[in-house]
């Protein structure tokens, strides 16, 4: 740092707190350019998200900040405003070329992946192909043929729900073993029909899984996995007005 | 990231530069639950670190007559903690200058340069100050307890992990 009078905590400069992968450390000595933060598109939105590329590894990752009101940091010897947290966790490379390949898919033809994978907003998608593996992944969402060496693609619907259920199926597991709290909706139907918790317990993981799966997706995909996961479609809102939830009940009793 | 590293982000690349990963010494965090908004150089260990005390029910601290309670948070496995810093622009960093050097052709650049070499002139560097596997949260007069949100936000790299995992094939 320029000033160089602050104890080295580089506290003039705006401080960013991170966690991220301890392999990270290993990164190779030659290369300068191994880690590198980019904006990329937001699968879900559309809008601009940060991610992190390891090029030694060819791996994606996600940047997700947490931010709570009235938080700040001491940082050795200063103070950091915000309070924020960065985190850097794995992302499936899949979630995002699948944005593309829902792009591409309007012209409904076979296309090489990098034509594809084109984005004049963020440029920086170009990486994407850089990945490892790849090719191995893409089968899961697409169809693909082989003409002369070269490979081409497109999406598939049919094969994009499958491999969604299966990282539904994935997420359930997990939250089942992070003890992760989804019973929100099992405690509201409680209340209102006591008979129901045991059963609605196995749905309400898969809701849960749903829409955390839901933030990588777009809304019309998320949608269609909700029906191929046989999800009701509206599951009943927490504070349904009385009403309702009495008509509800009188369709139950019938 | 705040705005301005928002912006430097959006065209650009922020490169991590992997040898401060390997050398950043291990720092002291605290979590507070207030906003103090500047940032800028502190004398923690003068006011702060000698009133940290010992009480029954977890660290006992006092910031602006106000008194907090803490307890310690470790980083999840497999996960380190950093500070990191963005260069200067500007700084002297072994790259090439944003601006064309005056004398030489536009058309000669091109030819020069791959278009990858060019995209790198706009880039930027961070590096890590600090490194650390815990720090400690505070919270007003009572712990942050379990229920404390930076708690669930640690679970999350767990969870992540395996809605990004690679599905088996059939």
């Amino acid at each position: 740092m320029a000033g160089g009078g602050d104890g080295g905590d580089g506290a003039r400069a705006r401080q960013h707190v991170f966690l991220l992968p301890e392999y990270f450390k290993d990164a190779s000595k030659k290369a300068k350019s191994g880690l590198m933060i980019v904006k990329l598109v937001n699968p879900c939105t559309g809008e601009g998200a940060m991610y992190l590329f390891n090029m030694y590894l060819q791996q994606l990752f996600e940047i997700k900040v947490f931010k709570e009101k009235h938080h700040s940091w001491f940082i050795n010897q200063s103070v950091q405003s915000g309070g924020l947290l960065h985190f850097a966790t794995p992302m499936d490379p899949l979630f995002l070329l699948l944005h593309y390949f829902i792009k591409a898919d309007k012209e409904g033809k076979f296309q090489p992946l990098d034509q594809v994978v084109v984005d004049d907003t963020f440029p920086n998608c170009i990486l994407l192909l850089k990945l490892r593996e790849l090719e191995k992944l893409l089968p899961h969402v697409t169809e693909e043929k082989e003409i002369g060496n070269k490979k081409y693609y497109k999406y598939s619907k049919e094969k994009t729900l499958k491999w969604l259920g299966k990282k539904v199926n994935q997420t359930v597991a997990a939250l089942k073993n992070n003890n992760v709290n989804v019973s929100a909706h099992v405690q509201s139907t409680a209340f209102f029909s006591s008979c129901q918790t045991s059963n609605d317990k196995e749905e309400d993981y898969i809701r849960y899984a749903h829409g955390l799966i839901s933030d990588y997706i777009p809304k019309e995909l998320s949608d269609d996995l909700s029906k191929y996961l046989k999800l009701p479609e509206t599951p009943p809102p927490l504070s349904a007005p009385p009403s309702k939830v009495a008509a509800q009940r009188r369709k139950r009793d019938k | 990231m705040d705005s301005s590293d928002e912006r430097a982000v959006e065209k650009q690349r922020v490169h991590i530069r992997p040898d401060t990963l390997r050398d950043a010494a291990p720092g002291t965090l605290h979590l507070l639950p207030c906003e103090i908004p500047a940032s800028r150089p502190a004398p923690v260990d003068c006011f702060f670190t000698p009133a940290l005390r010992q009480g029954a029910h977890g660290l006992e601290a006092s910031f602006r007559g106000r008194s907090l309670r803490g307890e310690e948070v470790t980083v999840p496995p497999g996960l380190v903690g950093y500070v990191m810093v963005m260069e200067e622009e500007g700084e002297v960093s072994g790259r090439t200058p944003y601006f064309p050097r005056a004398g030489r052709e536009p058309e000669q650049r091109e030819l020069a340069e791959a278009p990858e070499a060019l995209e790198r002139d706009f880039d930027r560097f961070m590096g890590a100050t600090a490194s650390f596997s815990g720090f400690t949260l505070w919270g007003l007069e009572t712990l942050p307890g379990p229920d404390a949100k930076v708690r669930g936000a640690l679970t999350w790299p767990s969870l992540a992990a395996a809605i990004h995992a690679q599905v088996p094939e059939d």
